[in-house]
């Protein structure tokens, strides 16, 4: 099994070293073939280990040492557990299909070579980060995420904006990143090691105050990959990559990293149900937050953007409340149908020649078959319509909410839930339905090629179907997560709950499409209060840039100009000075001019003599 | 393999000296050679060094003048190594990358002299020897600065050599009075560092010496508020200059620090740590703020060298293995990123003579190659993992949080304001449309310049990678270092805060045994 384990792992490696090779010659086909063809080798080899997993048992090996010093000792160690085969699992199959669907959708870039370069160095990080068997190796996947996402998001490397958001995804992350680092201390010199289950040995001897600290230490290292408030702000601008990149990074794998952190650190986090029961507030908060802001946006993959933050916010939700076999199952059943959305928008983006308002499209169904019904099965899972793959996993989440009794995080998540099936269907009422508004921007939609299509296909069926996996996903992974059944009991109360989603659910659908069917600027609602706010997406960009960047940028040169050149490196001019100076006028002294000379020697005699005699009677006065 | 310290320390010099015979036709051949040579010495030292023992190897000793200890008294061990290698490394792809200079000979011939007293310096065991070898450094820099400098070269290269000068001077007095403390408690004179090492002295001599050398030590590192003098330095140097002041000569002074305060004053360590503590962090902070708003390239480099090594002192007064390993490890990745981000400088000012960032935009579509070995040494810089810098950043902080979690908070936050100015200062460079004429058509990095910077990237990835075959011998050297402070403290807080290994290795032993 070790060279299972192996090869799924350095397969998107050798991709992408392939890929590099070419990355300075013009287009190759074959450099987005073998990275493709390689990532296939490690699904196979993921798919082989989860089966294997399935019987109970995991995979631990140990490569070689990373860093040893003192009483630390950080290995090159892999697990393949039911967790990490999962999440194995979820990252091979859509960057497989996101690496096919590339060769067609990057075919006129002339950057195709370095674009699959990095897109199998990320799916090489995220697999490192899932199958690592200590914090610090899920580090290192991590950081090496952040660095693919930031070369990704900035592939255009000549716009400006493209450039901008890759900066700032970078550095919000690494914001993070340094909670996530303390948090990594405080197991270190509370625990004495890396490794997980030595970890989760020890942290019941820990003192509960300190697994606290770790716990919300550890959590804000997971806001920033997973784009909670308050560091959400970089997801919607990491819009600006290229379609597959959100699709495999921005929605479907990199960001749930946050989910998967707090999943795997469940004997951390059931130590600790009150932290728990923030994240999951959090959470809850997010999901409408984010929902909130995709019902007025203009901006496709910017809609869809906000409907990933919403869905990590349901997945938060589970987590947090100790429901950590449902919410990864979120994270899984989301990968499929957020991908398969994305990949959608792609084909949408290529057909209007990169246009992303929704209002100039319309009538898209009649040119592009294919991609509506798809992005249309896609919304409908998203929607948690029965019998798709997001009714099994998020109606889940909210009978979590319900069975814990936390009501008011399952009103949130509900209406989030209406909110979710309006935004969705808007955007495919506005790009699929009504008058063919393309016409007059002069756009000549085409379908995608054929075999993108294909490609797709396979998440298409995962969204439909994935909700029937449920009972064998969760056998198999309560052998590492706790295993805890939501069943509503009272079989009145769960028809009622289950059919009243789904009717409210299907209302806010055909609100959706009466309303955008046919696409008329309502100025009235433009010019409400409440449309502004969401529309300036809460003001909290341009806060960031007001109150956080500007002054940065003016203390930096104040700190430079007024004070280290002003103030410091003054200070020691100035003390060269005073001895420079203090030779220049009394360099006169030195003249050599015998006269003066001797002046000078009689007023030193004198004072020395002045000096010897105060001193001497000053020695009389004492003793005496 | 007794002489080996000596001859690495003197080949250089004689070679230099025999240099000004050569013609000057062939004075490039003859440097590289030389330097090659003088690696490969370095290298020999490296093999012949047994990483399992912690203390001194090589050792040599000549008495100079016996009747106040002064000796001829020389040794390695896992902490100077490294950086003896890595000098020996930089001055031969220094010489051997050397692009058209003018006086090329006085050039490599003071470069060889420059190598002599950087050498000197880290296998130096005899204050004295040590203290002119440190001060001997100062001759060939200002030189370099002075002749081959931009225009404010003057300026700057006076300016460098009084700074520091003055700083070694109260060194040398802290030196002297220290040897006279040696003899009162012993009746003999001494200026052998592995004779002080076994003198306990009061906390308040402690106190008094320690600030002496501190005095020394910060100017040179330089620590904050000293560092004014660095950018200066580093803005009118040579490229050449840049590239051997950032990655050998600034690290004397913590590596000092690390050789001489730490074994010598455990007790004022301890006193002195949260002051320095505070210092440190003001360097990360305010220098890597004053770094985001410069408009020159190269004093981007510059005061980003400051913010590192704010995190290197953080790390050796941290106290313990962690802390002092990772420091010493850092050492060695700011010396080859910084190094080689310098070099990088050089590449860019040779093809347009300005480091101005608003003069470039778009570059990454003209220069792939340049970009991409730019952007491999800003991630090192930023400190991503599986770069050198991570290993070395990652065990500071993780050192220093046994000691104080605040601080530390503070101080990670190096990793944020790490990328802001080193993103901001890629994106001006390398990102956006070529809006410059001359730009278009900049050659991209030539064989020569490949010479360089292909064995430093391949440095930068590996050690990140596998830090195993210099962090353990390093790990060795600083166990016993932290062990003879424990020992010596005489405060009931030192003996705290510096822990004692003894029990600690047998119970490390079985957990790693455990882990196999």
């Amino acid at each position: 099994m070790e060279m299972y384990l192996y090869i799924a792992l350095f397969a998107p490696l050798a991709g992408s070293l392939f890929a590099a090779l070419f990355s300075a010659s013009p287009k190759t086909l074959i450099a987005g073939i073998v990275p493709s063809a390689l990532l296939f080798v490690s699904f196979l080899s993921s798919l082989v280990l989860l089966v294997y997993v399935m019987g109970g048992e995991t995979v631990h090996v140990e490569m070689m040492t990373w860093m040893a010093t003192g009483d630390l000792y950080i290995p090159y160690g892999f697990l393949v557990d039911q967790v990490s085969a999962t999440m194995m699992m979820v990252v091979t199959i859509v960057s497989t299909i996101v690496h096919i669907y590339s060769i067609g959708y990057m075919d006129h870039d002339k950057s195709f070579n370095r674009f699959f370069a990095w897109l199998s160095a990320f799916v090489f990080s995220m697999m490192i980060l899932v199958m690592s068997d200590n914090f610090a190796g899920l580090f290192i996947g991590w950081e090496g995420v952040g660095l693919c996402s930031w070369a990704l998001i900035g592939f255009w490397y000549h716009k400006e904006s493209a450039t901008w958001a890759a900066n700032e995804a970078f550095i919000m992350n690494r914001i993070a990143d340094l909670g996530m680092l303390i948090g990594i201390f405080l197991i270190y010199w509370n625990t004495g090691s890396l490794q997980y289950d030595k970890v989760f040995a020890a942290m019941s001897h820990v003192d509960i105050a300190i697994v606290s600290t770790i716990g919300i230490f550890l959590f804000i290292g997971a806001m920033g990959k997973s784009a909670q408030f308050p560091l959400h702000t970089w997801l919607a601008d990491a819009m600006e990559g290229p379609t597959p990149v959100s699709a495999l990074i921005h929605a479907a794998t990199m960001v749930t990293a946050g989910v998967y952190l707090v999943v795997r650190a469940n004997p951390i986090y059931d130590l600790i149900p009150d932290v728990g029961y923030f994240i999951a507030c959090l959470g809850a908060f997010v999901a409408m937050f984010a929902a909130s802001m995709a019902l007025v946006n203009r901006d496709m993959k910017r809609i869809i953007a906000y409907s990933t933050l919403s869905q990590l916010g349901y997945m938060f939700v589970a987590a947090g409340l100790g429901a950590y076999w449902v919410a990864l199952f979120h994270l899984m059943a989301h990968a499929f149908f957020k991908a398969l959305l994305f990949l959608g928008a792609g084909n949408v983006m290529h057909a209007m020649n990169d246009e992303l308002d929704p209002f100039k499209m319309g009538g898209l169904r009649h040119t592009m078959k294919g991609t509506f019904i798809m992005m249309t099965l896609a919304s409908v899972a998203l929607a948690g319509i029965f019998p798709l793959a997001g009714f099994f996993s998020k109606d889940l989440i909210l009978e979590v909410a319900f069975i814990e009794n936390h009501y008011i995080l399952y009103t949130v998540l509900l209406l989030t839930a209406g909110m979710t099936a309006f935004y969705s269907f808007r955007l495919v009422a506005l790009i699929f339905h009504g008058e063919e508004r393309y016409k007059l921007f002069g756009f000549h939609p085409h379908e995608a090629y054929k075999y993108m299509l294909i490609a797709m296909s396979p998440l298409a069926l995962l969204a439909v179907i994935a909700g029937a996996f449920k009972m064998t996903y969760f056998e198999m992974v309560t052998k590492v997560l706790p295993m805890t059944e939501y069943h509503v009991h009272n079989p009145i109360v769960y028809w009622i709950m289950t059919i009243g989603t789904q009717l409210f659910v299907i209302a806010c659908i055909l609100y959706a499409y009466r309303k955008y069917e046919v696409a008329k600027e309502d100025k009235k609602m433009e010019e409400n209060i409440g449309y502004k706010i969401l529309w300036n997406q809460y003001y909290i960009p341009h806060f960031y840039e007001e109150y956080i960047s500007k002054p940065y940028r003016e203390l930096s040169r104040i700190f430079w100009k007024d004070i280290d050149m002003k103030v410091v490196d003054a200070t020691v001019d100035m003390v060269a000075n005073v001895f420079y100076k203090t030779g220049e006028k009394t360099r006169g002294m030195q003249d050599g001019n015998l006269s003066s000379m001797l002046q000078l020697m009689v007023v030193g005699l004198v004072a020395m003599l002045a000096l010897a005699a105060v001193y001497s009677i000053a020695t009389v006065l004492v003793a005496g | 393999m007794d002489s080996i310290l000596t001859i690495l320390i003197f080949f250089p010099a004689v070679a230099g000296v025999l240099g000004f015979v050569v013609h000057k036709d062939s004075i490039r051949a003859y440097g590289i050679s030389v330097a090659a040579i003088e690696f490969a010495l370095s290298l020999v030292l490296w093999m012949g060094y047994d990483p399992n023992v912690s203390g001194m190897q090589f050792m040599e000793s000549i008495p100079l003048i016996p009747e106040f200890g002064i000796s001829y008294l020389l040794g390695v061990d896992g902490i100077s190594l490294f950086i003896i290698v890595m000098a020996s490394f930089f001055t031969m792809i220094g010489i051997a990358t050397l692009g058209e200079t003018k006086r090329i000979k006085d050039m490599i011939i003071t470069l060889l002299f420059l190598q002599m007293t950087m050498i000197g310096v880290f296998a130096s065991l005899d204050a004295i020897l040590f203290y002119v070898f440190w001060e001997l450094s100062l001759v060939p820099m200002l030189y370099i600065i002075g002749a081959w400098g931009g225009p404010l070269r003057i300026y700057a290269s006076v300016k460098f050599f009084l700074y520091t000068f003055t700083g070694s001077l109260v060194m040398l007095v802290g030196m002297l009075f220290m040897a006279y403390f040696y003899q009162q408690a012993t009746g003999v004179w001494s200026f052998s560092l592995l004779e002080w090492y076994r003198l306990i002295l009061p906390e308040n001599y402690q106190l008094w010496l320690f600030a002496a050398f501190f005095f020394g030590f910060a100017i040179k590192v330089p620590m904050f508020p000293f560092h004014t003098w660095l950018p200066y330095a580093h803005g009118q140097a040579p490229t050449i200059g840049s590239v051997l002041l950032a990655a050998v000569l600034l690290k004397m002074g913590t590596y000092a620090f690390v050789r001489f305060s730490l074994p010598l004053f455990p007790d004022a360590s301890v006193f002195f740590m949260m002051p320095i503590a505070v210092l440190a962090i003001i360097m990360i902070i305010y220098t890597a703020m004053v770094a985001y708003a410069q408009e020159d390239l190269k004093q981007v480099i510059a005061y980003s060298s400051v913010s590192h090594m704010g995190v290197i002192i953080l790390g050796t007064f941290a106290l313990n293995v962690e802390g002092i390993a990772g420091s010493v490890f850092l050492m060695i990745g700011h010396g080859i990123v910084s190094g080689a981000l310098f070099y990088l400088v050089g590449v860019i000012y040779d093809r347009r003579h300005t480091k101005m960032m608003r003069e470039f935009g778009g570059l990454a579509s003209v220069m792939p190659r340049y970009a991409t070995i730019f952007g491999i040494m800003v991630m090192a810089s930023v400190g991503l993992p599986l770069t050198i810098n991570f290993v070395g950043e990652f065990l500071s902080l993780l050192g220093f949080y046994k000691q104080s979690h605040i601080m530390t908070l503070l101080a990670g936050i190096a990793i944020i304001v790490g990328a802001i100015y080193m993103l901001a200062a890629y994106k001006k460079v390398f990102f956006g449309e070529v809006t410059k004429e001359e730009n278009k058509k900049l050659p991209d990095v030539n064989k020569r310049e490949m010479f360089a910077l292909i064995p430093l990237t391949v440095i930068a990835l590996w050690l990140g990678i596998y830090p195993k075959p210099i962090l353990e011998p390093i790990s060795n050297s600083t166990e016993s270092i932290v062990q003879l402070m424990h020992d010596k403290a005489i405060t009931q807080e030192a003996k705290e805060r510096i822990p004692n290994l003894v029990d600690e290795m047998s119970i490390s032993r079985t957990s790693t045994q455990e882990a196999h």
